[in-house]
Order: C-alpha cells, then structure tokens, then sequence
C-alpha cells in the first residue's frame, strides 16, 4: 500500500510540480500577451481535425483486424505496431521524404496550392501519424471485447449488419473506443517529432513551449504547459470517467 | 412445416442430415458432441452455408443449392435460436431485451402479458448481469416469442443449469411451443433430456442421422448397435441358442429383471463384478464369458455363490454388420439362451 502510494505519487511529480511552480500573475502574463493563444486554438483545431479523421479511417480497419477479416491478420498487426514502434522524430524525417513538396504527393496537392511542409495540413498529417496506432490498437481491442454471439442474436431477431453494428456492436464497443479516442487526443496534442521536423509553422502548443523554452527561458514556459494539460486533459479524463460509468453499469 | 435436407462439409466430416418438424411438433437431435447437431441448427437459422440441399420453412425456401440458389439472410429468417449462453444485450435492461425486435412495442401489452406468463415482470428494469442464470434463460426465450419467430431452436440452452430449473424451463418451452404453433427442434446430448422434450427424436453421430423415431422407440428398437451404444445400453452379449443364436442382444441397464424368466427375454448368469447403489435402485457389474454388463436392479442382488442370474427384457438384437436383426421380438417366442454355467 505504501509502496504502491509513494510509486503514484512519483509518477505524479510532472503535474505536482507544475502546479507548485505557477504563480497567478506569471500565467496571467503569459496567456494575455498578443497571439499567446493563437497555439491553443491551432492546436485544439487541428486535434479536432486528426480525431475525426482517425474515427473515419482507423474505425472501419480496427473494427476488420478485431473480427479477423482480412487475410493475413498477422501482417496488418505487424503494419500497425510498425507505426506505433517508429519513433516520432523518424516519422517526421520520413514524411518529408513521402509527402514533401518533391515528392509526387506533394506535386500532386500544389496544384490545388496546397503543401504538406509547414503548414495546417502538414500538422494534421503528423499528429495522425503519431496518434493513428494508439487508435487503432485501443479500437481493435474495443471491437475485439464485443462477443460475435450477440451481433449474431441480434441479426437472429431481425437486424441486418448496419443495424446490428448500431445497436449491439458500437454500444458495446463504446466504452473502449471512447478509451482509444482519448489517448489518441492526448497523442495528438502532444505530438511534437514529427512536428518539428515536417510542421514547424503553425505552431501548437507543443512547438509553443519550445520555441517559448528556447528564447525567453523556463519561466514563461511553464503557463503553456499548463494550458497544454488543460486542453488534453480533460476529454480523457471525461472519457475514462464515462467508460468506467458505462462498465459498471453492465455489470449491473 | 420445417424441412431440411442438407449436406454441410465440416472439417472432420460431412453432415448429412433431413428433417421435418410439423406446427407445434417438437424434434430432438441426440448425439454426442461434436455430431454435427449444432451444425444443422445454425445451417437453419442462415448462421451456417451448407454444401446442397435445401431448407424451407411455411413453405418459404430459405435455402436452396439448387439453380434458382436462395440463401435467405439470417436476419430476415425469422427463426429463433436460443444458447446454453442466453445471449442477453448487457447494455439493454430486460424490458429494452425483450423489446429488441422492431416489431415489439416495449410499453404494450403483449410484453407485459409475456413478461407475466415468464414470471419475469417483476424485472423489466433490470439490468442483465443483475438475473440469475434462470431468469437470463426466461428473458431470452420471452425475446424470441416477442420477435415473432416462425420456428425455435434449441442448442442445449438449459445444459449448464441445475436439474429442477432444467424440468420448469423446458416445460415452459413446451408450453410456449404449443401454444405459439411453430416448429421447435432441440439439440441434446442427454438423452433425458431430449425424451422429456420431444415428440420425436433423431439420433446423429459424425455427421450422420442413425435414427429418427419416437423418444421411445429409438430407446426401445435402436436401429443399429451403434444407435444402442449412444441410447445408454452398456452390454452386448452373444446369443448362442434359440432362433436368435448367432445374434447379438443389446443390454440396456434398465430394462432388466432379476431371476431367470426365459419368456421375458435374454437369461444372463454371470459372476457379480462390483455392485453399488444408483439412485433408489443398485447398479451392478456382471461378468459373463467374454463379455460384461451393466444393470440397474430395484433391490440390492442377492448373489448365488459369487453368481446371478438376470433377464434382459425383450433386448434389441443385432446381426455381425451392427444392424437391428428383427424389427422386434415376441415375447413368447423361445427366450434366447445366454452363456450360462
């Protein structure tokens, strides 16, 4: 009991000491000088931009890995964590070589006068990159909970596939792909190997802190942060809360 | 009417399997596991594709391999299957379960009147995982009824529960199967099971159906040695005297009396191997030449010097290929004598 106390409580020490280290006036400063949340607002829309694309994309793969559709389901899994296992700052050099304005990819969007170097798009396409695999493994693994035998009762009594998905599969799938949806947030806003090498412009909030790091030192850092956890925070820890909720609610 | 005649390949070996199931009539399919019996009832219910074959319900084809091929959707068959796992939605409380099908109206009266005749209605809000495992079993089979389906099948759904809840749920299938009018086919490997439910029963073993007859005489009149085997006789003695000499008598535990009564049927004299008490009655282990029966006996034997003598009742006889020698014996015709001392 100790033991397991004290371990919390190490693990802890980041938040801890963040929230030790703030003064009211500092963070007031920080946050109210001009364009100080133009990082808030870039980051939280490009989150917004990179969950939705991970639920459109990674939905439907997760859902076929978890039911053993696809042939070969080892070599998909084996794709997937291949992600997971790159570490960001590659997956940054990478982009640039398959997405950069070079590349075949990048000819073909500049001629809608788009670029995936420095700019939105470019930060969308590496929080996805970074976050993806979180998805997908925590939605696999969502799916893969739900019992086949009662999408199999459910079309027994009448529903047809799109309607057993409705009704049995995502509510009872919800809970875990809520779970995977927040730590693929939290990925996304944290997400900064990629981002530094392939979207340096807009910056985020994770770039904010380091430029902010770089040029006028610890102190005025430590506000974004703050505002960083804020915003990542609170939706899996909304999530977690909801998930644990509905859980016990089966359980009865 | 429920008809199927159907090949479905499995790993092991092909089923082979036809059946018919009247309105309101009650099959069971009796084997052991891995027979091929949950099979059948999944290539019914549209979860399983067979190999040929055809499979209709009121007349309405559901399956067919057959040029026009059909293959009816699971989900627009109409027909119910019930687990030895109810099945219930854990996200859904008992009223929403039952309700599931969209044709139920949850707040209407035929759910409620259901939910009553269930003994259920004290529940509806309840969640799942708050019912015990019989009242899981009445939600589910009350989520059935209200779906309206046109034939129930039955994959041991009460197998894993104790034997009193077993008798009052079965006897609530029947009740409701009786009532609704529809095909009702039940899978068992207990045979006691099957016989308190059905009006007839198929035997199936690896994929082939050995016997189809009443829960009697499939009991009584096995078709084959085989057949016996499965149906619970647990002694196969050589004839050497009689009409029937040459043959081989099926002992059924059961169906045997104590003391010699040659026009009853089979004389066996044997020494008294083991003997220990099975339900009100004594089971005994008799070791005759060459051979070794079980019996059960209402009281405890009485050995003569180490020996007893019993009658099997009016046993099956088989020929050397395994087949039922005669469709059946008088019991005046000259008793068949046994090896005896």
């Amino acid at each position: 009991m100790a033991g397991a106390l004290l371990i919390w409580i190490v693990l802890l020490g980041p938040v801890i000491t963040l929230l030790t280290h703030l003064s009211g006036s500092a963070i007031a400063s920080s946050l109210t000088a001009p364009g100080a949340l133009d990082p808030l607002i870039v980051s939280a829309e490009s989150g917004g931009i990179t969950l939705a694309v991970l639920l459109l994309v990674c939905t439907p793969l997760a859902w076929m890995l978890a039911r053993g559709t696809l042939p070969f389901p080892r070599i998909w899994e084996a794709g997937v964590l291949c992600s997971l296992l790159l570490p960001p700052l590659v997956i940054g050099l990478l982009l640039i070589f398959m997405v950069g304005p070079y590349t075949p990819f990048g000819e073909l969007i500049g001629h809608f006068n788009l670029s995936a170097t420095n700019t939105f798009l470019a930060l969308v396409i590496a929080q996805v990159y970074e976050s993806a695999p979180y998805y997908v493994l925590g939605a696999q693994a969502a799916f893969g909970a739900v019992d086949p035998r009662l999408e199999q009762q459910a079309a027994l009594l009448g529903d047809r596939p799109s309607r057993v998905f409705r009704r049995v599969t995502l509510p009872l799938a919800a809970p875990g792909l809520a779970m995977a949806m927040a730590v693929a947030w939290a990925r996304a806003m944290g997400a900064f190997g990629a981002v530094v090498v392939i979207a340096y412009h807009p910056f985020g909030l994770p770039l904010q802190i380091w430029t902010t790091l770089q040029t006028t030192g610890l102190a005025s850092a430590l506000p974004f942060a703050l505002v960083l956890l804020v915003i990542a925070l609170p939706l899996p820890l909304a999530a977690y809360i909801w998930s644990a909720r509905a859980q016990g609610r089966r359980r009865g | 009417m429920l008809k199927a005649d159907v090949e479905v390949d499995r790993r092991e070996f092909t089923l082979r399997a036809t059946i018919e199931v009247a309105p309101g009539q009650r099959l069971a399919l009796f084997g052991p596991s891995g027979a091929g019996k949950t099979t059948l009832l999944e290539a019914i219910a549209g979860l399983v594709q067979p190999a040929r074959g055809t499979i209709t319900l009121a007349g309405q084809v559901l399956t067919s391999t057959v040029r026009p091929a059909v293959s009816v959707p699971a989900w627009s068959r109409q027909v119910g299957l019930l687990r030895q796992d109810p099945g219930l939605f854990p996200h859904l409380s008992v009223r929403d379960n039952l309700a599931y099908a969209r044709s139920v109206d949850p707040a209407g009266p035929e759910l409620a009147e259901l939910a009553a005749a269930l003994g259920i209605d004290g529940l509806l809000k309840a969640m799942p995982a708050r019912l015990s495992g019989g009242q899981q079993h009445r939600v589910a089979l009350g989520r059935l009824l209200l779906a309206r389906c046109r034939a129930l099948l039955l994959d041991e759904p009460y197998s894993g529960l104790d034997a009193a809840l077993r008798r009052s749920l079965t006897a609530l299938v029947v009740a409701m199967v009786a009532d609704r009018g529809v095909p009702a086919v039940l899978v068992a490997h207990e045979l006691a099971d099957a016989q308190a439910f059905a009006h007839r029963m198929a035997v199936l073993d690896r994929g082939t159906m050995l016997q189809v007859g009443g829960p009697d005489e499939v009991v009584r009149r096995p078709a084959s040695r085989r057949v016996a085997e499965l149906v619970g006789y647990l002694g196969f003695v050589p004839v050497t005297e009689g009409p029937a000499a040459g043959l081989t008598a099926g002992i059924h535990p059961d169906r045997v009396v104590t003391g010699a009564d040659a026009a009853r049927g089979v004389v066996l004299t044997g020494t008294l191997a083991a003997c220990r008490p099975s339900g009100a009655g004594w089971e005994a282990d008799l070791a005759l030449d060459g051979a070794a029966v079980t019996v059960r006996l209402a009281e405890r034997p009485v050995t003569d010097g180490g020996q007893l003598t019993v009658t099997a009742t009016d046993p099956p006889l088989f020929g050397p290929d395994g087949a039922a020698a005669a469709p059946g014996r008088a019991p005046d015709t000259p008793a068949a004598g046994s090896p005896s001392p």
